[in-house]
């Protein structure tokens, strides 16, 4: 069984909502980074932290970098859930 | 780790409205880094060093033109609390428009200009990236420690090379990034880079390739290149000294917290100018005529 997608969705929403970076047209495929979300390093270096302190384990932290919400849930969507 | 703080405004602009008062007793009056020859000067000597390198740079002279049809105008983009634009004004006998995206930053400015009776310097709240000015209105473009904080620099330096006219110069100094950071080392150290941004908002470093660059991109002629990292290495111990000098005076202007970031950030920041993370630097190109 793999990790909630719901779950994912809500740590990154509120992550952006934190953080003042959540837009009103916000989407599952939208561009994390410029012209999108605009998140820079250190924001993109805070939510991986927060990605893994409540879920164990984080996608940017392997050799391809998630560009998109969608690459995110994608990558929690291989990842056993905890016991 | 620390979740980043919503509350806070890091956006320049809303930075230096809440910090510039606070920043004038931190960084002294010209609210920027010094140029330090032996290392034992004071502050206030090392950074009118910085800005005579600046105006060495532009290629000003004391005096300047005295008929008023041929002062220079001069463009200074993120003036801070005007310092600079006055003794421009004052010393070079030259027309300074300085602009910042800061309410306070004008107020200040202007403040200052008043009571010191300088008549030749105007203040704008204008974006330096899209400044709104003419083309060729400008004999020199001076870009004195703002750029870090701008999100968008190609956009900076396009809007300096618009604004000058034929012959004109920018010239302009800042912190820079003197290498690239894997995303690894900036999760490593996000704790280092969020104190920095609570103490000097939302700033993102260039190399000064990149200024070289984006300047040849805009077809100035690039003239000087200067890495001044060392000579501003001991601009931190005078920060921390300030620091512990105007204690109660920070405390109430930006809280403890606020005292106690910056003090963090001037340590944090004297061990990258140590390990070469980053810098500081000078450069100056001309809009061929």
């Amino acid at each position: 069984m793999s990790i909630s997608p719901a779950d994912i969705e809500q740590t990154v929403v509120a992550f952006l909502t934190r953080t003042n970076k959540m837009r009103i047209d916000f989407a599952p495929d939208m561009p994390l980074y410029a012209d999108g979300v605009g998140l820079d390093s250190l924001e993109t270096a805070e939510l991986s932290a927060v990605l893994e302190d409540e879920h164990g384990t984080d996608p940017f932290s392997t050799s391809t970098m998630p560009q998109t919400l969608n690459d995110i849930l994608a990558f929690y969507d291989t990842v056993p859930a905890e016991a | 780790m620390t979740a980043p703080d919503s509350t806070v405004d890091y956006d320049p602009a809303g930075h230096y409205d809440r910090v510039t008062e606070a920043w004038l007793l931190l960084m002294g009056d010209e609210l920027h880094y010094g140029l330090f020859e032996t290392g034992a000067e004071p502050l206030s000597v090392a950074t009118a060093e910085l800005t005579g390198r600046m105006i060495e740079a532009a290629g000003l002279r004391p005096g300047g033109p005295s008929d008023t049809a041929e002062r220079l105008r001069v463009l200074d983009v993120g003036c801070g609390s005007g310092a600079p634009a006055c003794m421009l004004a004052t010393e070079f006998n030259v027309d300074v428009v300085g602009i910042t995206t800061s309410r306070v930053g004008v107020r200040a400015a202007r403040a200052r200009a008043a009571d010191l009776g300088v008549t030749e310097v105007s203040f704008e709240q204008r974006d330096g990236t899209d400044n709104g000015f003419a083309d060729g209105e400008f004999d020199l473009v001076w870009v004195l420690e703002s750029s870090h904080l701008m999100r968008d620099r190609q956009a900076l330096v396009a809007e300096c090379a618009r604004v000058l006219r034929p012959g004109g110069r920018v010239v302009l100094c800042d912190l820079l990034r003197r290498r690239e950071i894997p995303f690894v080392e900036v999760r490593e150290r996000r704790a280092d880079f969020a104190t920095l941004r609570t103490a000097f908002g939302d700033a993102h470093m260039e190399s000064l390739e990149f200024y070289a660059t984006a300047a040849e991109a805009e077809g100035l002629t690039v003239e000087r290149v200067d890495d001044l990292t060392t000579a501003t290495l001991p601009t931190f111990d005078r920060w921390r000294a300030n620091a512990e000098e105007h204690r109660d005076a920070v405390t109430a202007l930006i809280g403890a917290d606020g005292l106690d970031a910056f003090v963090l950030s001037c340590d944090i920041l004297e061990d990258f100018w140590r390990d070469g993370t980053f810098g500081y630097g000078l450069i100056s190109a001309t809009k061929p005529g």
